[in-house]
């Protein structure tokens, strides 16, 4: 089998399972991403390339990954690893502003710079026309333009294959589940990487339901309100299920079924509800507006967490057990849902241990 | 001075087969002269222009071949010898004049001659423009030899005005582009007088009386064909076998029968005037012969018409053998070569030839295979067309929607094949490209989504796509026109046209501004540099982007070859050869396996690129593709 671009084009963008990650581009000529796709322009023969070898759907062994980011393979099932679950927000206003719950991804990415813990962040920001992409932040006010999202994936790693960089600095990196386990492959690929992911010290993930294919969505848009600037978009959780679209004052209600059409084929089979390859995770809480949940997983992120807790960049809560139980129970819906859509399929394009398989499917769904 | 021009008579010079036809008509003293430049017919107006100042002549390159061919109209109108030359493709665009100006009769001497390509070695298709003469009863003569190029041109002149009718004469790609001794006549410098007699209006219409006057014409141009002199017998009396062939046939045959040492078994009837034939000098031979053997290039013209002539004479004539492309034994499609006519005689003559060794070819191969590098038919190092092709590849993939490029005659013809990285889906005329855009653009209605583009030159523009573009405005279609603008009329040899600011004879021009026109035609015209490959994409992306309309993009950059012939490179360019990441992940030799611009190459023992120095123009382009910025370009 070819691990190269062939091999990718057929396995993944072929078959539409491109997650839009952003691991493949800005490595080569040969790839390029317009207007939210990720599109091939020449012919590469090469058996084996980093497109590959960094590709979250292309040949992806969980167990051996979770093995190389937390020293131990595929056992935390529900969840991946969990040092501590809290329900946190930043208190300052210029980040619970534009962001999308409790600002709490934004203040630690500040914080993290005005440390020094990291001198850049990659980050995705939205363009007028919402299209997303990687970004490299490297203030505070840089942090905030990429506040926010549009549930559109947006090819975020690539800025970090792209730079420009200087040679020294620490990089942290916000992603959805498909790019933390990308950059987890990144940094597992034994191949010569020319890339600076050696020097990715902190990963903050984001917790992720499915994304949207950006050109339909956007054409979708357009249709309904023309040209006319979109300020936020917003998905209310059940069972209200819509997706609020704030144009100049006026927010309007979309369903969600409106939607689903766009969803990205490729989340179809995704296996990670909670980005559980970062050091720390930030989502919603359900039914709390304005909270974030944070899942602490790594040492790394519960020095983090830590520190914006001391400085009072974040306010913290306990995590109400029904709540973590709630949460739980859909990190592994998604998952059963994702077996499902992976069983039918020959040359996997995730793989998890048997006997990992065997209890997520026994587990009841609430 | 002008080779064609010398006046020197008896004197035996070496021409070009074109150059002897402008010979001859030199010496028949045409006056006008018009064509728009087609190989194999091109050097015959480039001869003409060199000389059209010491023979006082007007020499142009018209827009195209039908305008061409009306400019000499207007000479002949006025009492005045003139001559228009194209290829085979040439006339199909002049034949609508053509078939009206056969009614409408001739008064000084006009010659159409038409240049054709057995094989489409540099053409589109493969055409026997000898039909037209069948279809517009017009008197044909096919030269065999460059004497005869020239001293039959020069007597089409005198016929033409004898029968007041066109007289075309045929060539083909051996007779106009090989060169042999040719002895030279008397140059004549008459004073032209041109009057157009308004009491002799040129009417085709009505065509009833028109068309049977055409007839009785023909009836006369008969006459003539019988005593012509280009009309001749050499063999015994009565050959086993007799072979009927005209134009480069006859060397064809006559080197077979030599070889073969069969010049008292076969018979040879050269014919000069294939329409109208000369019915009793071919009826005389067939009577001698039961075997009849027809050569001849392209299609079986001769063969058919020769065949027609028996059927009405056959109670006469008896049982005949025919044998030719109808037969199988002359090959239907591509050139004839005296191999093919050996190899068909040898059969039929049951002789056995060993022209060289059996083991020749392979062993040739082989030779050749060492010494000449493999080469596919591609643009030139340097060329704007393959930067073009770039961006387009670029900008289709990145668009994602299967747009296509429909294609049109000139060198970005070549983008069909892997030079310009298979972009271009269709080829046909002059113009087509645009042409059917217009079509496919109307067709969103019907439920097409791919953007459509086209590609046209600057040439093709004047020639036959300003129509087309009339038509999508008028007509409300939507597409991208590519206008590719090398300044020149490259592939045929870099005649000037209506952009460039010059005449065919060197004498300055205004420049018909490719910009101004579109734009006026209502089109959105932007202009870019192919060699800026990511502004190119970016205006390419940016026009498909928007469904609505005809947008134009003018890609305008100097041919490579015209350049380079009045400035030194635009840049030095070299490979840091440590920087080249050469077959390593992140480049895969992007620059010699995919762009493939033959100034560079491909280091095997080192692994890296390399210019050659010899061939690279220094357009700098292939360093804005490397990914590692290994290529680097300095301003020469």
């Amino acid at each position: 089998m070819n691990r190269g671009l062939k091999g990718l084009e057929s396995k993944v963008l072929d078959r539409g399972q491109c997650a839009a990650c952003g691991a493949c581009l800005s490595l080569c000529p040969y790839l390029r991403s317009w207007r939210g796709r990720a599109v091939k322009l020449h012919d590469c023969d090469l058996s084996e390339g980093r497109c590959f070898s960094f590709c979250p759907r292309s040949e992806v062994d969980l167990d051996a990954l979770h093995r190389s980011v937390f020293g131990k393979g595929y056992e935390d099932i529900e969840t991946g690893p969990v040092r501590r679950v809290v329900m946190a927000k930043a208190p300052a206003l210029e980040f619970r502003d534009k962001a999308q719950n409790g600002g709490v991804v934004s203040a630690l990415m500040a914080m993290a710079i005005d440390e020094g813990r990291i001198q850049a962040a990659i980050l995705t920001e939205r363009d007028a026309e919402l299209l997303p992409q990687g970004r490299i932040a490297e203030t505070k006010e840089e942090v905030l333009t990429c506040a926010g999202s549009s549930y559109v994936t947006g090819y975020t790693l690539e800025a970090l294959n792209r730079g420009p960089w200087q040679g020294e600095e620490r990089i942290g990196v916000v992603g959805l589940p498909c790019q933390v386990l990308a950059l987890a492959r990144m940094k597992a690929s034994p191949l010569e990487k020319r890339t600076p992911v050696d020097r990715v010290d902190l990963v903050v993930g984001l917790f992720c339901t499915w994304a949207l294919d950006y050109r339909p969505f956007a054409g979708f848009l357009k249709k309904r309100f023309g040209n006319t600037p979109i300020h936020k978009l917003d998905i209310t959780p059940p069972p209200d299920r819509l997706l609020h679209v704030t144009v100049g004052n006026e927010v309007h209600q979309i369903p969600l079924d409106e939607i689903r059409g766009f969803i990205r084929p490729s989340c179809q089979v995704c296996l990670d509800m909670t980005s559980e390859l970062s050091d720390l995770s930030v989502g919603t809480v359900e039914g709390e507006d304005g909270w974030n949940t944070v899942i602490v997983r790594t040492e790394r992120g519960e020095d983090l967490l830590r520190q914006a807790e001391s400085k009072g960049v974040l306010e913290t809560r306990a995590y109400p057990e029904d709540k973590w139980a709630h949460l739980k129970a859909a990190s592994i819906l998604k998952k059963q849902r994702g077996l499902k859509a992976l069983k039918d399929v020959q040359d996997k394009y995730v793989t998890l241990p048997q006997k990992a398989i065997d209890s997520l499917m026994k587990e009841v769904a609430p | 001075m002008s080779l064609v021009a010398q006046d020197a008579p008896g004197k035996t010079i070496l021409l070009m087969g074109n150059e002897a036809i402008a010979r001859g008509a030199l010496e028949a003293g045409v006056k006008v002269c018009a064509a728009y430049p087609g190989n194999p017919s091109s050097e015959i107006i480039g001869s003409l222009s060199s000389a059209a100042e010491a023979m006082d002549l007007h020499v142009e390159w018209s827009v195209n071949e039908k305008v061409a061919m009306e400019v000499v109209a207007a000479a002949s109108f006025a009492g005045l010898r003139g001559l228009c030359s194209m290829k085979q493709n040439g006339l199909n665009v002049a034949a609508d004049f053509l078939l009206n100006l056969n009614l409408s009769g001739t008064q000084g001497g006009l010659v159409v001659v038409v240049a054709d390509d057995p094989g489409g070695i540099s053409s589109t298709n493969e055409e026997d423009s000898r039909i037209f003469a069948k279809i517009g009863d017009l008197p044909l003569l096919e030269p065999a030899t460059f004497q005869e190029a020239k001293d039959m041109t020069k007597w089409a002149f005198s016929l033409s005005e004898d029968l007041g009718l066109p007289v075309m004469v045929r060539s083909v790609t051996r007779v106009s582009h090989a060169r042999g001794n040719v002895r030279l006549d008397k140059l004549p410098r008459p004073i032209a007088q041109a009057r157009f007699d308004i009491s002799r209006p040129r009417l085709a219409f009505p065509p009833f009386p028109s068309h049977k006057t055409l007839h009785q014409k023909l009836e006369r141009a008969k006459i003539f064909a019988e005593s012509s002199p280009y009309n001749f017998y050499r063999g015994p009396e009565k050959p086993e076998l007799l072979l009927i062939t005209s134009g480069s046939g006859w060397m064809y045959s006559l080197e077979a029968v030599i070889n073969l040492g069969v010049q008292d078994r076969v018979g040879l009837l050269k014919l000069g005037t294939t329409w109208p034939l000369p019915a009793n000098l071919v009826l005389e031979h067939l009577k001698q012969a039961e075997t009849i053997v027809f050569v001849e290039e392209v299609d079986p013209f001769l063969e058919n018409n020769v065949k027609e002539l028996f059927a009405q004479h056959c109670m006469d004539l008896g049982l005949k053998r025919f044998y030719g492309k109808a037969s199988g034994t002359i090959p239907s499609a591509g050139e004839i070569t005296p191999e093919i006519v050996t190899s068909a005689l040898q059969k039929m003559l049951n002789v056995r030839y060993q022209p060289r060794p059996e083991d020749y070819a392979s062993k040739a191969h082989e030779a050749a295979s060492e010494l000449v590098p493999a080469r596919a038919l591609g643009f030139c190092a340097g060329c704007p067309h393959r930067a073009t092709y770039w961006a387009v590849k670029t900008a289709l993939a990145l668009d994602g929607r299967e747009g296509f490029v429909l294609g049109d005659i000139g060198c970005y013809g070549l983008g069909m094949g892997p030079s310009g990285f298979y972009q271009m889906k269709t080829i046909h005329a002059m113009g087509s490209g645009a042409g059917l855009a217009a079509g496919f653009g109307q067709l969103g209605r019907f439920g097409l989504t791919q953007p459509v583009l086209a590609v046209c030159g600057d040439s093709t523009f004047y020639h036959a796509a300003m129509p087309a573009l009339v038509n999508a405005r008028y007509n409300g279609s939507h597409f991208v026109l590519l206008l590719l603008d090398n300044s020149a009329t490259a592939m045929t040899g870099f005649q000037p046209h209506p952009g460039t600011g010059r005449t065919a004879t060197g004498k300055e021009a205004p420049v018909l501004d490719l910009k101004v026109i579109c734009e006026s035609l209502g089109a959105i015209v932007q202009l870019t540099d192919p060699f800026d490959l990511a502004a190119t994409t970016d205006a390419m992306l940016k026009f498909l982007q928007d469904s609505e309309g005809v947008k134009v993009l003018i890609l305008k950059r100097e041919c490579a070859l015209v350049r380079s012939k009045k400035q030194k490179k635009l840049f030095e360019v070299e490979v840091d050869q440590e920087r080249c990441l050469g077959e390593t992940c992140g480049c895969n030799r992007l620059c010699t396996r995919v762009f493939k611009c033959p100034g560079l190459y491909w280091d095997r023992t080192t692994g890296k690129a390399c210019i050659d120095e010899a061939i690279c123009t220094g357009c700098g382009v292939c360093a804005e593709i490397c990914p590692a910025s290994a290529i680097q370009k300095e301003v020469a």
